[in-house]
C-alpha cells in the first residue's frame, strides 16, 4: 500500500517538475521567436548600444523586483508596496551618497537594510494583526508614498539626490568587455549590472532548492495548517518572506536609481505590474507553495522585450499597455486550463487507484 | 430603539469622528467651511469617494477585489467626453454610452473570473493596464473640455448648497442597501461571500453572484464617470488615478471585511465623508498632499489591526463561555 502511495507521490511530483520546465521551454522559444521577428522587421533593434544594452540592464532590475514579488508569493501573499519599498531603498541610498558623502557599497548597503527593516515591519504586522497581506501591503504602499514624497521634498532642492558616488558611472555603462582575464573580454551586450541580479538569483534559488527554510516556506504556502502541525515556525517564516521581499526591492530601488543616475521619488512607480508579470509568466503560482526562480528571470525578458519591441516600432504607451494587460490575461489563462487539466488527471488517477483497492 | 440597533459600533463611531471633524474644521476656519461655495464644493468631490467606494464594497462583498476601479472610471468618463465632442452624439446618449460601457467592462471582469477560475485580483490588474491603454489612446495628453456647458452647469446646480449630483449619489447608496438587505439576488451575492461551499449546497449559483458583484461594480462606476464629467471642467489622462487607495480605505474603515460576506453602506458613505474631511484639513493647513497618503494608509493599517484584534477577543470569550457551561 506504501509502496502504491510513494510511485503515486513521485509522478506526481514527476509530472509537476516537467509542467515547470516545459512553462520555461515555451517561454524560452517565445523570447528566441520574438526576438528574430523583432530584428526582421526594424534593423534598429539589433543595435547593442541603443536596444540591447539597455533591455538586458533593465531585465537584471526587473528581475530582482519579480524576485521581492515571488519571495511572498511562495507564501501565497502579495506585496503591492513592491515599488515603495524600492523607492525607500533608493531614498536611503541617496541619502547616504548625498548627506554623508558615503561610498558605493555603503549606500547599497543601506538601500538593502531600509528595504528589510520595512519589509520586517509588515511581515510582523500581517502576524501579529493577522489581517489579509493585501490590505496591509496597501496601506503600507500609501503610508510610504506619503513619507517618501515627504522626505524628498523637505530635504532636496530639485526633489531628488543626485550626487554621484565615484564608480556609479562605471557601474551603469561598464559592459562585460571592461572584465578581462588573460587577454580575454566579455561581450559588450552583458552589462556589469547583471552581476546583482545573478547573485540574486542564485541565492534566491539554492534557498528554495536546497535550504529547510526554503522548503519551509514552500510548505507553508502550500498548506498553512498542516505546515504549522508539522511544527513549522510559520508566523515566522512569513516574516522572513516579507523581510526578503523588502531587501529585494530595495536593491531594485537602488539599481534603478544607479540606471537612472539620480534617486527620487519617481524610483519604483512602475514596478507593481512587471513584479507580477515575470514571476508569474515564469510559472510561479499565485496560490503559493511553487516558485520559478529562472522563470523570473525569462518572464522579466519577456515583457521588456516586448515593451522595447513594441518602443522600437514606434508604438506609443497606449498600445503598451493594451499589450502587456492581454499578455498578462493570456499567460493566466493558459496556465490555469494546463493547470485545471493536470488535476483532471490526477483526480481520474486516484479514481483508479480506488477502483483498484476496492 | 429599533432604528439605533441597525447601526454598528462602527457606524456610531464614524458618525461621531465625522460630525466631530467637521465642527472642528468649521470653526478653525473661521467658518468659512460654512459658506455656500465652500459647502458646495465639500458635497461635490465627495460625491466621488462615496460611489468608488461603494464600487469597491460589492466586490469585497464576494471576497474579492477590483484593482481597475480608477482605470474603468477613467476609460469610462473618456469615453463619454470623445462621445460628445468627436461623435457629435446629444448629451444624454453620450452618457449612457459610458455607463454602458462601464457596465460591460464590469461584466468582462466578472466572466474573465469565472470563467479562469482565477482570483479577481490578479484579472482586474490585467484589465486595469488594458483600460488604461484604452483611455490614455482616447484622451491622448489633451484636455478635452469643448463639450456642452450645460453638463458642466448641471455639476454646480442644486438644491440649496447641496449639489444634485452628491443627491445622485447617496440615492445610488440607497438603492444598493436595498438590493443588498431586500432583494434576493444580493442575499446570494452576500451568501457566497460568506461561505461559498454552504452557499452553493442550498442552491446559490456562486458563479452568477461572482458575476453579478462585479458588474454592479462596474454599473457604479459608471454612476462615478458621470459625476466626474459633470462636476469637472475637463476631462485628462489622470482622472481615476487616485482611486484605487481611496476606493479600500472607504469600505474598510467603514466596516466591511476583506474576506467578504458582508456590506456596510452607511459605514462606507461615512468613511468617505472622514477621507473628505482629511483632504480639506490639508487644503485649509495648505499641508503636503502627500500628508493626506500617508494619514489615510495610517488610518486603514490601524482600522483593519483593530477589527481583527476584537474579532479574536469576541472569539475567545465566546469560547470561554462555552467552557464555562
Amino acid at each position: 500500500m506504501s509502496g502504491v502511495d510513494r510511485r503515486v507521490g513521485g509522478d506526481w511530483q514527476h509530472s509537476l517538475r516537467k509542467l515547470g520546465s516545459s512553462q520555461q521551454v515555451i517561454l524560452l522559444g517565445t523570447i528566441i521567436a520574438l526576438f528574430i521577428i523583432f530584428n526582421a522587421t526594424n534593423s534598429a533593434f539589433s543595435s547593442v548600444d541603443f536596444v540591447l544594452f539597455p533591455l538586458i540592464r533593465d531585465t537584471s532590475v526587473i528581475a530582482i523586483v519579480g524576485l521581492a514579488q515571488l519571495c511572498v508569493l511562495s507564501l501565497g501573499h502579495l506585496n503591492l508596496a513592491v515599488g515603495r519599498m524600492a523607492a525607500v531603498g533608493a531614498m536611503s541610498a541617496g541619502f547616504c551618497y548625498e548627506v554623508l558623502q558615503a561610498p558605493l557599497w555603503l549606500g547599497l548597503l543601506a538601500g538593502l537594510a531600509t528595504g528589510a527593516l520595512i519589509g520586517a515591519i509588515t511581515g510582523l504586522i500581517i502576524v501579529a494583526s493577522g489581517v489579509n497581506s493585501f490590505v496591509v501591503t496597501l496601506a503600507m504602499d500609501f503610508a510610504l508614498l506619503g513619507f517618501v514624497s515627504f522626505i524628498y521634498m523637505t530635504f532636496t532642492d530639485a526633489s531628488a539626490y543626485t550626487v554621484q558616488p565615484e564608480g556609479m558611472d562605471q557601474l551603469r555603462q561598464g559592459s562585460f568587455a571592461d572584465l578581462c582575464f588573460a587577454g580575454i573580454c566579455g561581450p559588450p551586450v552583458i552589462p556589469l549590472m547583471i552581476i546583482p541580479a545573478l547573485l540574486a538569483l542564485g541565492s534566491v534559488g539554492c534557498m528554495f532548492k536546497y535550504s529547510r527554510t526554503g522548503r519551509e516556506l514552500l510548505a507553508t504556502g502550500s498548506n498553512l495548517k498542516a505546515a504549522q502541525l508539522s511544527g513549522i515556525p510559520v508566523d515566522r517564516r512569513i516574516v522572513l518572506a516579507h523581510t526578503l521581499s523588502g531587501l529585494l526591492a530595495g536593491l531594485g530601488g537602488v539599481m534603478l536609481g544607479f540606471v537612472n543616475g539620480s534617486f527620487s521619488a519617481a524610483i519604483g512607480d512602475e514596478f507593481l505590474l512587471p513584479s507580477f508579470l515575470a514571476p508569474v509568466l515564469g510559472g510561479t503560482a499565485l496560490t503559493g507553495g511553487a516558485v520559478a526562480v529562472f522563470g523570473t528571470f525569462l518572464g522579466a525578458l519577456l515583457t521588456l522585450l516586448i515593451r522595447q519591441g513594441l518602443v522600437v516600432q514606434g508604438i506609443g504607451l497606449e498600445a503598451l499597455n493594451i499589450t502587456l494587460g492581454l499578455i498578462l490575461l493570456f499567460a493566466l489563462s493558459v496556465g490555469q486550463i494546463r493547470k485545471r487539466k493536470f488535476t483532471m488527471r490526477k483526480r481520474s488517477f486516484t479514481m483508479l487507484k480506488r477502483r483498484a483497492i476496492r | 430603539m429599533n432604528l439605533l440597533k441597525r447601526f454598528s459600533a462602527t457606524d456610531v463611531s464614524l458618525s461621531g469622528i465625522f460630525i466631530a471633524g467637521f465642527l472642528l474644521l468649521a470653526v478653525t476656519s473661521g467658518g468659512t467651511l460654512l459658506t455656500g461655495q465652500s459647502l458646495q464644493s465639500f458635497f461635490t468631490y465627495l460625491a466621488i469617494p462615496i460611489l468608488i467606494g461603494l464600487a469597491q464594497m460589492v466586490v469585497l462583498s464576494i471576497g474579492q477585489m477590483n484593482l481597475a476601479v480608477g482605470a474603468m472610471g477613467g476609460a469610462a468618463t473618456a469615453i463619454m467626453a470623445v462621445a460628445m465632442t468627436e461623435g457629435g452624439l446629444p448629451i444624454w446618449l453620450a452618457l449612457l454610452v459610458g455607463f454602458l460601457s462601464a457596465t460591460a467592462m464590469g461584466a468582462v471582469n466578472g466572466a474573465l473570473v469565472v470563467m479562469t477560475n482565477l482570483n479577481g485580483f490578479i484579472i482586474t490588474l490585467g484589465t486595469m493596464t488594458i483600460l488604461l491603454g484604452v483611455q490614455y489612446s482616447l484622451v491622448r495628453s489633451f484636455t478635452i473640455d469643448s463639450y456642452s456647458e450645460a453638463l458642466k452647469g448641471f455639476g454646480r446646480l442644486g438644491l440649496g448648497p447641496i449639489p444634485y449630483i452628491f443627491l445622485i449619489a447617496i440615492l445610488t447608496a440607497a438603492v444598493l442597501a436595498f438590493f443588498f438587505t431586500r432583494s434576493a439576488p444580493g442575499r446570494r451575492i452576500l451568501a457566497t461571500g460568506g461561505n461559498d461551499a454552504a452557499a452553493r449546497l442550498s442552491g446559490i449559483s456562486n458563479k452568477r453572484s461572482v458575476f453579478l458583484a462585479h458588474t454592479i461594480s462596474g454599473m457604479l462606476l459608471g454612476v462615478a464617470a458621470i459625476v466626474t464629467i459633470s462636476s469637472l471642467g475637463g476631462i485628462n489622462r489622470s482622472i481615476g488615478g487616485d482611486w484605487l487607495l481611496l476606493s479600500f480605505a472607504a469600505p474598510i474603515i467603514g466596516g466591511v471585511l476583506m474576506s467578504g460576506g458582508t456590506v456596510a453602506i452607511y459605514g462606507t458613505v461615512m468613511a468617505a465623508g472622514v477621507i473628505r474631511l482629511v483632504d480639506i484639513a490639508r487644503a485649509e493647513y495648505s499641508l503636503d498632499p502627500s500628508v493626506v497618503s500617508f494619514t489615510i494608509g495610517i488610518v486603514v493599517l490601524s482600522t483593519v489591526t483593530l477589527s481583527e484584534w476584537r474579532r479574536r477577543r469576541s472569539e475567545v470569550l465566546r469560547q470561554g463561555r462555552k467552557v464555562l457551561e
